[in-house]
């Protein structure tokens, strides 16, 4: 049900019963290994090619999240979904591989939670049964893409974030009362913000305008107030960029505690990796949402938190030709059942 | 960094101030010193190699310098290879990019990046992706230099 | 990783060590680091004649110069001398004046004039193979002509 300018909030309150995450070996080094099914030792995946690797994160992260479910693939009725990798081919592979019925979607890294509002809609509207929605990205490929080979040596300014492999994917179902799963209850859509910044070596800086403006958008829509939510996490801003953004909040007038608000790009490496400002990339969120937080808020650690994915919608060849970095940032709070 | 644009609007203008308050800035001095020493550790190493060059084999001076640059080349493929030199480079910035083992790191990581996109397309194609303009700019420089020492020395300035 | 590191060093080692069975003399050794000030020599084996090192002196009285070494052979006389780091940039002016000045004192000798450390090294090898009563005159000979021709590289 559409509430206030761009919210929706799910009154059937779908439910995610199972979840799907893996991750490669810089991550199996960082702060939230345990949250994750499955780490892979090295980052070829036993493939010839990072992209193909890059299927492979999606396809076993669909395999975990349908075998905790008790489903097999033909249950499903959609997979919504995407990455960062010129016309999101290793997700559209893993897709003909899983044959799923398919929503390719492109949100940079807002991607998991695009993925996730689009998939509590259909469910909140009977519209499925069982829906997959997920994310990934994969380091090497992604730098291949976006900036220099891996191996070349080029000094990374303090603002630079690291992208995140691995993938996350949860199974959306509706609800069932007394299950004991997190449940998603509204999701606001965010709009393009472009705040004239161009450096690619500064996404955080770029895109914090975007993730406010989504923040503030929920809280205008439906009324409420941020004590409302135990925790209020951020897709992949880094430090830089989570700094602006708490600002930017506060400024607008909402009481927003620092404790209460976090950043699955600051979480999910331990201080000593040498990742600059913090993680980025598709999977940084639904690694951290899909693992580590759900964890967390089955063990009772967290009530209701809002989780705001923030992409940066450039493309190699737009900062190239000096294009500033548009940003974009989608918001899903999720909540235990009751 | 704030886009140099001069069509930003009055909003943009006050987050982007906002934004430099946040943004972490490159630690210069630090960077510089780091460039310095590493940068100087490689020239050594080069001097060393030619100081061996001229004792053992018969490279004058003048001579040397073919010699030792590919052997400098080579050895920062392997480290490319052996994926330390990209470590290097986050650590000591145009210390180990300026002298000519950065220029061997670029072309060699460049051609094992693309090597999955098969050896004509790929590695082919590739491989001076980084290193080309380097090429290209540094051939027309020596080319505009020549000229201009050319035509001084027809007019006997030279 | 850390065996990757312990394998090159070893490497590195064995390279460097293992080149250095060819037996030389102290001096030549260290030529390129320290001043080694080799006495004028001549191929010939004779005592050296005044005028030559006499050239050696006036040479070595240069302000931009230091550790001189100055070969007679047949045909023409070697003179390498290492420029002083700071006046390094000038070295081309240096050998232009030191060839002028010792045509004019000596103008019926040939001299080859050359800063180059490759030269120098060679110069001061000779020298130490010359000490040795077993090296025959013919074969010093024949590698000062190789040493003149390899300043022609240098140019």
């Amino acid at each position: 049900m559409l509430k206030g300018h761009q919210s929706w909030v799910f009154q059937n309150r779908p439910m995610i019963t199972a979840t799907g995450v893996t991750g490669g070996p810089f991550e199996a080094n960082g702060n939230l290994a345990k949250d994750f099914d499955l780490l892979f030792e090295d980052l070829w995946m036993g493939q010839e090619s990072y992209e193909k690797a890059h299927r492979i994160l999606m396809e076993e992260a669909i395999k975990i999240a349908l075998n905790k479910g008790n489903l097999e693939k033909e249950q499903i009725q959609f997979l919504f979904a995407g990455d960062l990798i010129n016309q999101i081919t290793p997700t559209s592979f893993a897709a003909r591989t899983m044959q799923i019925p398919y929503f390719g979607l492109f949100g940079a890294c807002s991607t998991s939670m695009e993925g996730l509002a689009l998939a509590s809609f259909v469910i909140n509207y009977q519209g499925a049964k069982n829906v997959l929605t997920g994310a990934s990205s994969h380091n090497a490929a992604v730098e291949k893409q976006f900036r220099y080979p891996t191996e070349y040596g080029s000094q990374k300014p303090p603002t630079a974030q690291w992208t995140v492999t691995g993938a996350g994917v949860a199974l959306v179902q509706p609800n069932e009362p007394g299950a004991n799963h997190p449940v998603t209850t509204s999701a606001t859509i965010g709009k393009v913000i472009d705040m004239g910044l161009s450096d690619p070596f500064n996404m955080g800086g770029a895109m914090a305008p975007a993730a406010a403006d989504t923040i503030i958008a929920h809280f205008r829509d439906l009324q409420l107030d941020p004590s409302h939510y135990d925790l209020i996490v951020t897709g992949d801003l880094g430090r830089v960029g989570h700094d602006t953004a708490f600002e930017l909040i506060n400024k607008s007038g909402l009481e927003l505690k620092r404790k209460q608000f976090q950043d699955c790009g600051i979480l999910i490496y331990k201080d000593d990796q040498p990742v600059q400002s913090g993680a980025s990339g598709a999977a940084c969120s639904a690694t951290v949402l899909y693992g580590h937080l759900l964890n967390e808020m089955k063990k009772g650690t967290y009530k209701r938190i809002l989780l705001v994915a923030t992409g940066a919608l450039l493309s190699p060849l737009s900062f190239q030709q000096k294009e500033t970095i548009p940003c974009i940032a989608h918001a899903v709070a999720i909540e235990m059942n009751v | 960094m704030a886009s140099k644009q001069k069509n930003t609007t009055p909003q943009q203008q006050r987050y982007q101030a906002l934004q430099q308050k946040h943004e972490k800035k490159r630690p210069l001095l630090k960077n510089c010193i780091r460039a310095f020493f590493v940068g100087g550790l490689i020239c050594t190493v080069g001097q060393a190699i030619s100081y061996f060059y001229i004792y053992f084999f018969d490279f004058t001076e003048q001579s040397v310098g073919n010699p030792t640059v590919a052997t400098m080349v080579f050895l920062s493929m392997l480290l490319t290879g052996f994926g330390i030199y990209d470590r290097l480079g986050q650590f000591a910035g145009a210390g180990s990019a300026v002298p000519v083992t950065g220029f061997g790191n670029a072309v060699i990581s460049a051609a094992i990046e693309h090597r999955t996109e098969g050896f004509v397309l790929g590695v082919g194609g590739n491989m001076f992706k980084l290193a080309g303009s380097v090429l290209l700019f540094g051939v027309f420089a020596a080319f505009v230099v020549a000229l201009i020492r050319t035509l001084l020395s027809m007019w006997g300035v030279l | 990783m850390r065996n990757t590191y312990r394998a090159m060093a070893i490497a590195g080692i064995l390279l460097l060590s293992g080149c250095n069975v060819d037996q030389q003399g102290k001096d030549s050794q260290l030529a390129l680091v320290k001043t080694t000030n080799p006495k004028p020599i001549v191929t010939d084996g004779q005592r050296t004649p005044t005028w030559v090192e006499e050239i050696k002196r006036e040479v070595s009285s240069l302000p931009e110069l230091y550790d001189v070494a100055v070969v007679k052979g047949q045909e023409g006389t070697l003179v390498v001398y290492k420029v002083k780091h700071l006046h390094r940039f000038k070295m081309k002016q240096i050998e232009k004046d030191v060839t002028s000045f010792l045509e004019k004192k000596h103008p019926k000798e040939k001299f080859t004039v050359s800063s180059d450390y490759k030269i120098f090294l060679e110069a001061v090898r000779l020298d130490e193979k010359m000490k040795s009563p077993k090296f025959p005159k013919k074969k010093a000979e024949k590698r000062f002509k190789e040493i003149v021709k390899m300043t022609e590289d240098t140019k």
